[in-house]
């Protein structure tokens, strides 16, 4: 179907563009086409921001443009998510968990994870920022998440997530954990007891993906 | 044995002066540490000026290093233009966050008021009581004059305005005049009270990171209002400048030396950008960094050392000077042995 493919372009430069209303109305003309709606979002939404996610690694795009992208991701999604939800074939790869640790309220980087896991098919509960060690425990019993993810932006904030570390080792058995932020590196996750560690938004979706199939 | 011949004191105005002190000198970059190793709340550093000053002083005669007590942090701007802050009390909490944005809406922009009185505007009757006890100690008298686009950070809210940047920036642009406005007010209002030959004017650049935003949007956003506070404060006079680029600002490095700036300035950078390439790029100014604040909070004091060593026989002949300092703020609950790792390095590896 010739309509389809162009579609799915326009969905994509729509997040590449950062263009929500152009976004929004390609996938309205998706849902009239009959365009199948999972396809639209894998095809045309995510593909987008995959893209500007494979611009940000190589330095041709910065966060400005993935927050405007993700506008316009989520405008798509507003759209489409609801009929995939509603026809039952909704795929998801996992369940995680997701919030910046007490004392820190830096969320940019959370929320570009966030983004990044959803558009990689895993079902995302944001816990927002300061949230301590209860939180996230409950909430990942709760959910019956796979994937429980942590961001720290400061020096003083990552030792939450050293402290925290042993109580989810032991309270959430069988939970990944990944962790991340400005101040952390992979030697202080592996040391910490992580999972998984990502440097940047794109790498930690790529991560997380990798834990779920491992899982 | 070899011994110390300058105090701190000494050793800084020599080192401003352009001339090789006895060792390099040690500005750690601490603010709440202080507070702790003298077991106070890490608020203190930031709400109370009697007690910051006393913290860091007896912060630095312990340490023996050369970094005398100064009022700055990271997210200021926000409480100045009429939002909310929270000083560091929560578990965790290491600095100043900003709860409430002055801007909320796109109208708020038009309707921010540059606070009549600087004076009395959020942190700045802190910030002047501190600088008063900077004057009475015969201190040189930092007073924050940036960075303009960190400050609009706090003002805006960091996400609300990375959107902006892109599809707003007219908005920005607004509320970097205002910031810029405000600055170049508290510089004269400083200037007035002090005098301009004992200031040291500080930028604390955080916002401007390539983590976050492009050397574009650096050189549209950031590098005219950098130029235009400089600008205002070299015509008051004021000679000495500390401009602390955090994080990764590698492409920024290119504006940075378009900003103007005396030779009286410290440059200090993070982890991120490497010393040589900092010392190429600013052959007459003060270098300035740059052991890993992680390093310090977490690694063993041997590692530490051993990389303030290393940051050491890198720069410490710059032609320009040098000072050992860690890349950012020094985490408050650091091992103190860590700290005192840099004074040791600069007594051991440092001498000139």
């Amino acid at each position: 179907m010739a309509d389809e493919a162009e579609i799915f372009s326009q969905l994509k430069q729509a997040v590449m563009e950062g263009d929500e209303d152009v976004a929004v109305a390609a996938a309205q003309a998706a849902v009239a086409a009959g365009v199948d709606p999972q396809r639209a979002i894998i095809e045309g939404l995510a593909a987008g921001m995959a893209e500007m996610g494979r611009l940000y690694e190589r330095e041709e795009c910065y966060v400005p443009e993935l927050l405007v992208s993700s506008e316009a991701l989520y405008a798509g999604l507003g759209v489409l998510r609801p009929l995939v939800i509603a026809s039952g074939k909704a795929e998801k790869k996992g369940v995680a968990v997701i919030g910046v640790v007490q004392g820190d309220i830096h969320d940019i980087g959370k929320n570009l994870v966030k983004m990044m896991l959803e558009v990689n098919g895993i079902e995302v509960h944001d816990l927002g920022r300061d949230v301590d060690m209860e939180r996230f425990i409950t909430a990942t019993q709760e959910t019956q998440a796979d994937l429980l993810c942590l961001s720290a932006l400061m020096t003083t904030t990552m030792i939450a997530i050293k402290d925290y570390m042993p109580a989810f080792k032991t309270q959430l058995p069988g939970v990944k954990i990944m962790v991340g932020g400005a101040p952390l590196n992979q030697q202080l996750a592996d040391e910490w007891g992580a999972d998984g560690y990502g440097e940047n938004a794109v790498e930690a979706a790529r991560v997380a993906v990798r834990l779920l199939e491992t899982k | 044995m070899w011994r110390e011949t300058m105090t701190s004191g000494e050793r800084m105005a020599a080192l401003m002066r352009g001339e090789r002190p006895d060792r390099v000198p040690v500005i750690p970059f601490l603010s709440g540490h202080a507070a702790v190793v003298c077991g106070q709340p890490i608020a203190r550093i930031s709400d109370d000026a009697e007690e910051s000053f006393r913290c860091q002083l007896l912060c630095q005669e312990m340490y023996g290093h050369d970094g005398s007590p100064l009022y700055a942090y990271a997210s200021a701007g926000g409480w100045e233009f009429g939002g909310e802050i929270e000083f560091p009390v929560k578990k965790y909490s290491g600095a100043v966050i900003v709860t409430r944005t002055p801007i909320q809406t796109e109208d708020d922009v038009y309707t921010l008021k540059v606070p009549e009185d600087v004076s009395k505007a959020g942190a700045l009757p802190i910030a002047l009581a501190l600088a008063r006890k900077q004057a009475e100690h015969g201190l040189p008298i930092t007073l924050q004059i940036g960075a303009p686009l960190t400050w609009a950070g706090s003002v805006i809210g960091e996400e609300r305005m990375m959107g902006w940047l892109i599809k707003k920036p007219e908005l920005v642009h607004i509320v970097l005049d205002k910031v810029s406005q405000f600055l170049i007010k508290v510089a004269e209002h400083y200037v007035k009270e002090f005098g301009a030959e004992r200031l040291l004017a500080f930028h604390g650049a955080a916002t401007e990171t390539n983590k976050l935003i492009s050397p574009k949007q650096f050189e549209t956003f950031s590098l005219p209002y950098l130029q235009r506070i400089n600008q205002a404060c070299l015509g008051l006079g004021v000679g000495s400048y500390f401009i602390h680029i955090c994080g990764e600002q590698n492409k920024n490095l290119k504006f940075w030396q378009q900003v103007p700036m005396t030779k009286q300035t410290v440059i200090s950078v993070g982890r991120e950008v490497d010393l040589t390439t900092v010392m190429e790029l600013f052959p007459e100014q003060i270098v300035a960094g740059n052991v890993d604040p992680t390093l310090i909070q977490e690694g063993r004091a041997e590692a530490v050392l051993a990389q303030c060593r290393e940051c050491i026989e890198k720069a410490m002949y710059h032609k320009g000077g040098f000072v050992l300092m860690a890349g950012c703020d020094v985490p408050p609950h650091a091992p103190p042995v860590n700290v005192f790792q840099m004074v040791k390095a600069a007594r051991e590896y440092g001498r000139y």
